[in-house]
């Protein structure tokens, strides 16, 4: 029963990869092709290997293809989990970047919900596990302030379509937002809302917000979000409860920024290879 | 407003490209979200002047645009996000539409950083994009597919008008 992790790599026509790949340098090694540790589900494996490192766990799984948004690697990534996931039998499933294919999404689900993991989404797959009305069975999303205006509005499928008034209150109306999005109903029983100020929230209730330490650079590098979903879903994997897991998650990412000492051109790399000593100052 | 028409497309890029063509030929086109009961998951169509049918069928085929279908629909429905927002970290720049968000360098122009989104190509065009100068990067709507490209081209848009206009005379601080 391991922690699986799906999302796709920006390399086209990159085949179906399951396994963990080893780390060299910057690069994940993936049967002899080298993938940059960059924005993007390979930050977000790279992390959650990291943290399994920290915790002595059994290292994740990666399932893989490759896509630059043409849908090649996404349909791939369906269809081997629908079919699949019985065999992968994951005891933590994090979907991460996948484009948003209903069809596809909704057979994927079928097949999840016979194998029953514990359930966590962000970026593309978070988009459609939203669309699909699928949002309620997973455990913990975690959306960025924009996500979370798409989440609250009703009628959006992708944070490009969401209503301008809700875009207008993200930053400045968190808690009115996260209430919008609990009271349409298609959100997870966990949320972890990332950005200047994280926010975690169970079935409705705001339990924490963590605003220290205050690093604005972050926000500007990509991949800052993928860290902490790397995180958070190994501390699930551990066995901690999810909204313990995403607190700590959480400062753990901010430490780990603080740390890296980051400024708008830093690359995610150096933030996650802070993460292993934040985490330990975090659990302490 | 006159009645207005709806192209919808198997793939993003080919709506991008549609809007495109249709723009250069002077036709009033826009790229917009489908109604519910035409989307799959990442869809976008134009809309357009539903009396320049033929000659928008025209120009479509002329440019070998591939489309799924041609409807008709109530346009209040379906404007995309255009908002953007921008934020001064004192020696760079962070413009964000939707969940995208490009951060330059106001000197030189250099991109420093792409975060936000969640489709495919945001990785994609974080490798194709950063670490180049906005004026010499590719546009994201020609080398992306989804809408995450869509909102990070307009995005990248906003920060090149930054740019130029820091260039030209008007400080961005």
């Amino acid at each position: 029963m391991s922690l699986v992790i799906v999302g796709t790599v920006p390399i086209k026509d990159f085949p179906l990869y399951v396994g963990t790949p080893k780390v060299e340098g910057n690069y994940l090694l993936l049967d002899g092709y080298k993938v940059p540790c960059g924005m993007g589900t390979a930050a977000l494996f790279f992390t959650a290997n990291l943290v399994c490192q920290t915790l002595n766990l059994t290292p994740p799984i990666w399932v893989t293809a490759g896509d630059i948004g043409d849908s090649s690697g996404s349909r791939i990534l369906y269809q081997h989990l629908a079919s699949n996931i019985q065999n992968i039998k994951p005891k933590v499933l994090t979907l991460h970047y996948l484009l948003p294919i209903t069809l596809l999404a909704k057979n994927m689900m079928e097949s999840i919900r016979k194998v029953k993991p514990m359930l966590i989404a962000d970026a593309g797959s978070m988009y459609v596990m939203k669309s699909i009305g699928a949002a309620k069975e997973f455990d913990l999303f975690t959306p960025d302030p924009g996500e979370m205006a798409f989440l609250a509005d009703p009628k959006a499928i992708h944070p490009a379509y969401m209503q301008h008034y809700l875009f207008e209150l993200d930053t400045a109306n968190m808690p009115s937002l996260i209430e919008q999005a609990y009271k349409q109903g298609n959100v997870p029983k966990v949320l972890l809302v990332k950005g200047a100020i994280d926010y975690i929230v169970k079935e409705g209730k705001i339990l924490a917000v963590i605003d220290e330490p205050n690093i604005p650079a972050l926000e500007p590098i990509g991949g800052t979000g993928d860290t902490i979903t790397g995180t958070v879903s190994a501390l699930i994997y551990s066995g901690l409860e999810v909204e313990k897991a995403a607190i700590i998650a959480a400062k753990t990412n901010r430490l780990a920024g603080k740390l890296a000492n980051p400024t708008t051109a830093t690359r995610v790399l150096d933030i996650a290879l802070q993460i292993p000593k934040a985490l330990v100052q975090c659990l302490q | 407003m006159s009645a207005r028409g709806l192209i919808t497309f198997e793939e993003v890029r080919q709506a991008f490209k549609a809007e495109s063509v249709l723009k250069k030929a002077k036709h009033d086109a826009k790229l917009v979200v489908p109604p519910p009961e035409f989307r799959k998951g990442c869809d976008l169509a134009v809309e357009f002047n539903i009396n320049e049918l033929v000659n928008i069928k025209r120009t479509l085929a002329t440019n070998k645009i591939k489309y799924s279908d041609i409807i008709s629909i109530d346009a209040a429905t379906t404007k995309t996000l255009e908002v953007v927002k921008v934020f001064d970290f004192g020696d760079s720049i962070m413009v964000r539409c939707g969940a995208l968000k490009i951060t330059f360098e106001k000197g030189t122009g250099l991109i420093r950083n792409i975060s936000g989104g969640g489709c495919p190509d945001v990785p994609y065009l974080y490798i194709e994009l950063v670490g180049k100068k906005l004026t010499e990067a590719p546009k994201p709507r020609d080398i992306g597919f989804t809408l995450c490209a869509l909102c990070l081209d307009r995005a990248y848009e906003e920060a090149v008008k930054l740019y130029e206009s820091s260039h030209s005379g008007h400080s961005t601080n």
